[in-house]
């Protein structure tokens, strides 16, 4: 079996952000492994071995050919990785990101499954996963906390409100995965130094046969202003007089958490 | 020269970070505790490889050198849950066989190592403490096996150990009327070897013992390299041994210190955070300096152990880094607490009990009064005092 897992390498959260003028991310520190990412990458792990053999390719997206957050990938036990890396990927918006990730998925040869997070880190606009099927042409199984695979059919329970749906189809599919579905181990040396050796296909627009339809270029989508989030409220204060345990619960009844 | 570590480096260090992180301090002060081993977090770092980061791949190990093993050592340490053991068994019993034993011993004895077996060591003695060449504990050969006599005090871990490394005297050189030391893999239950748990006041989980060994009978092919050859021999494991005795040292200084750093931002006493008032804030950036540069000077001497044929060099650094690196991780510690006031000595408040194993490391696994002893002799060239 092929599993096909989209890694977004975006810049460490743990590091304070700042955009560009045209209101674009800065992309210049060593980017990481989007967490999201790593539960996909996790689940393909198990579900090649759980189907007795088999190959984890990686996919991304990044600028200046960074490949820090991929080699975490690696690390944990995918076997290669396709890159899309080219300065004319800048400005690309979401539908410019499936566009290079379904070509890619095409690259990787003949694939059963793709994985997604169902949203990213930084962007976490949630629209890639489908677009990406549907360039792909292949069915989009979305919110899953759990994954199966048997006869050529993948089977998912579909996160909801009340609870989960079954959702079914037949490969090759597309599937998203919440955080949680599995619990992604931590790379053993072993794996880190297996990493270094691993491939890692750098392609460019033109060889995914996208040129000029990533980056500024493509975009249907432009970025016109950005404003800061609203400050958070400040909470409710309540002054214990006996009774605040029946505003905290009458508080919480209604958040309709209780 | 680069000091950048690199990609596989950083890696490494985020990895076992996260194995750490998902025990944390917490975990390392509930054994300590309920008189629990930290068994599950040790399990977890062999399972990825990192007690056996230095040891030969065709053994199991991960192939890399002790740049790597303190990594692994450093991390642990900042993560809150500091493992001592790693010092005797990786470190000093791992890297000696590995070095010296023959291929059988390695087949033996390393692939366990890798995957979590612990061999702890045992030189220190009673009466001859900092003076290795007082050892009287005796082995023996009698046709196909050695017996062993004697004692040995403040041994680490022997309760979790399926085996020991002993150092012993084997004879006694002609010219220098020095004794001549050897070393054997003892097995921890052998007949004959008792021993009686030493209480401490440090607080962490691993335990100390005295071991007397009463004509203790083990087979002769227990012996690990030359008879004779031991004290050259277990040289190329104290290195390594001060080595990650002074990344416990660093880790448990970067560990309090981002905690520090953390409780001065948030903490207002006068309506203002008190990481502004000097008397918190300089303090903590003095330690910070001396922790950095003891870092990097046992960067340097796990660097010089792996790639240096100058050995002199390579023990002048893993000494220096040792002691220096004690201060500056007690030091840390120290300033943290006082940064965190009455919590500081709250157990809620993870510090107050690491000061018993980084104080430990100004005493073992050598005193800093035997580093400024060879630093005088060694390295200034003055003449010896004993
Ligand atoms: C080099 C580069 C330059 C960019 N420049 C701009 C710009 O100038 N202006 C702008 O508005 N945005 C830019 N972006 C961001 C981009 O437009 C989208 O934010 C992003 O790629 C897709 O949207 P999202 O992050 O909201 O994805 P979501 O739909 O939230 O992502 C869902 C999942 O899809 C997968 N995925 C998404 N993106 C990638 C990726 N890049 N690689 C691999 N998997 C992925 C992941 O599994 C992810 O969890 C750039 C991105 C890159 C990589
Ligand atoms: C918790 C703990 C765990 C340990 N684990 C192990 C273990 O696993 N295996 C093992 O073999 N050993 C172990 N040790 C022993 C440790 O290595 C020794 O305690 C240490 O080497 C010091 O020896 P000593 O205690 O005999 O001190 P002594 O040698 O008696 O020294 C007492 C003091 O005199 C000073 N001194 C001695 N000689 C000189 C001199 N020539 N010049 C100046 N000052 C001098 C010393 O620096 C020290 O301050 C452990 C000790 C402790 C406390």
């Amino acid at each position: 079996m092929h599993v096909v897992v989209c890694v977004k390498q975006i810049p460490d959260p743990a590091v304070p952000g700042a955009l560009n003028a045209d209101h674009t991310l800065k992309r210049e520190g060593k980017p990481i492994l989007d967490e999201s990412d790593s539960y996909g990458v996790e689940m393909a792990l198990q579900l090649v071995d759980a189907a007795g053999g088999g190959e984890v390719t990686l996919i991304s997206m990044a600028a200046n050919e960074e490949t820090a957050g991929l080699r975490t990938a690696l690390a944990m036990g995918a076997a290669k990785a396709v890159l899309v890396s080219d300065p004319a990927c800048a400005g690309s918006d979401a539908l410019g990101t499936a566009k290079a990730l379904a070509k890619a998925v095409e690259r990787a040869g003949s694939v059963d499954l793709v994985l997604t997070a169902t949203e990213s880190s930084d962007g976490y606009t949630g629209t890639v996963p489908a677009q990406m099927a549907e360039l792909l042409g292949w069915p989009a199984l979305t919110f899953a906390k759990k994954v199966d695979i048997a006869d050529g059919t993948v089977t998912i329970q579909r996160q909801t409100e009340a609870g989960y749906d079954t959702v079914q189809a037949s490969l090759p599919a597309l599937v998203s995965v919440t955080a949680g579905v599995v619990e992604p181990r931590y790379p053993s040396f072993k794996g880190i130094m297996a990493a270094k050796n691993k491939p890692v296909d750098i392609c460019t627009a033109a060889d995914l046969g996208l040129d000029g339809q990533l980056g500024w270029a493509g975009a249907r989508q432009t970025i016109t202003n950005v404003e800061n989030a609203p400050a958070r409220q400040a909470g409710e204060k309540f002054e214990d007089d006996g009774t605040g345990f029946e505003k905290v619960v009458s508080f919480l009844e209604n958040l309709k958490v209780i | 020269m680069d000091f950048t570590e690199s990609d596989e480096h950083a890696l490494l260090r985020e990895s076992v970070r996260k194995v750490a992180a998902t025990f944390g301090h917490e975990y390392y002060a509930r054994c300590t505790n309920d008189d629990v081993r930290p068994d599950d977090l040790w399990q977890a770092a062999a399972d990825h490889g990192f007690l056996g980061v230095h040891l030969p791949e065709e053994y199991g190990g991960g192939g890399a050198g002790i740049y790597e093993l303190a990594i692994v050592c450093e991390e642990l340490a900042a993560a809150g849950t500091p493992l001592l053991l790693i010092l005797v068994s990786a470190a000093i019993s791992a890297e000696v066989i590995a070095k010296f034993g023959s291929p059988t011993q390695k087949s033996h004895w390393l692939p366990g190592l890798t995957t979590g077996t612990k061999m702890v060591f045992a030189i220190t003695e009673p009466d001859a403490g900092s003076n290795s060449h007082r050892i009287s504990t005796t082995a023996k050969r009698d046709g196909d096996v050695y017996r062993l006599n004697g004692s040995k005090t403040y041994i680490s871990g022997v309760d979790e150990s399926p085996q020991v490394l002993v150092v012993c005297r084997t004879g006694v050189d002609e010219e220098t009327q020095r004794a001549k030391l050897s070393l054997f893999v003892v097995d921890t239950d052998t007949p004959g070897l008792h021993r009686t748990n030493i209480p401490m006041e440090i607080r962490a989980p691993e335990k100390q013992f005295q071991l007397f060994f009463d004509n203790v009978e083990i087979s002769a092919d227990r012996l690990i390299g030359d008879e004779g050859e031991g004290l050259r021999q277990v040289f190329e494991g104290l290195n390594p041994e001060r080595i990650m005795s002074a990344m416990i040292c660093n880790g448990v200084g970067r560990y309090a210190l981002g905690l520090a750093s953390q409780y001065a931002n948030d903490r207002a006493v006068w309506g203002t955070p008190i990481g502004r008032h000097q008397g918190i804030a300089h303090p903590l950036a003095t330690a910070k300096i001396e922790l950095e540069l003891a870092r990097l000077m046992t960067q340097k001497a796990a660097w010089l152990h792996d790639n240096s044929t100058d050995r002199v060099a390579a023990g002048e650094a893993a000494n220096m880094a040792k002691f220096a690196s004690a201060d500056a991780g007690l030091r840390c510690l120290d300033q943290a607490i006082q940064t965190h006031g009455g919590n500081g000595l709250a157990s809620e408040y993870g510090l107050a009990d690491l000061w018993g194993i980084v104080r430990l490391l100004k005493i073992a696994p050598v005193s800093r009064e035997m580093v400024l002893n060879f630093i005088s002799t060694a390295s200034l060239g003055l003449p010896k005092s004993y």
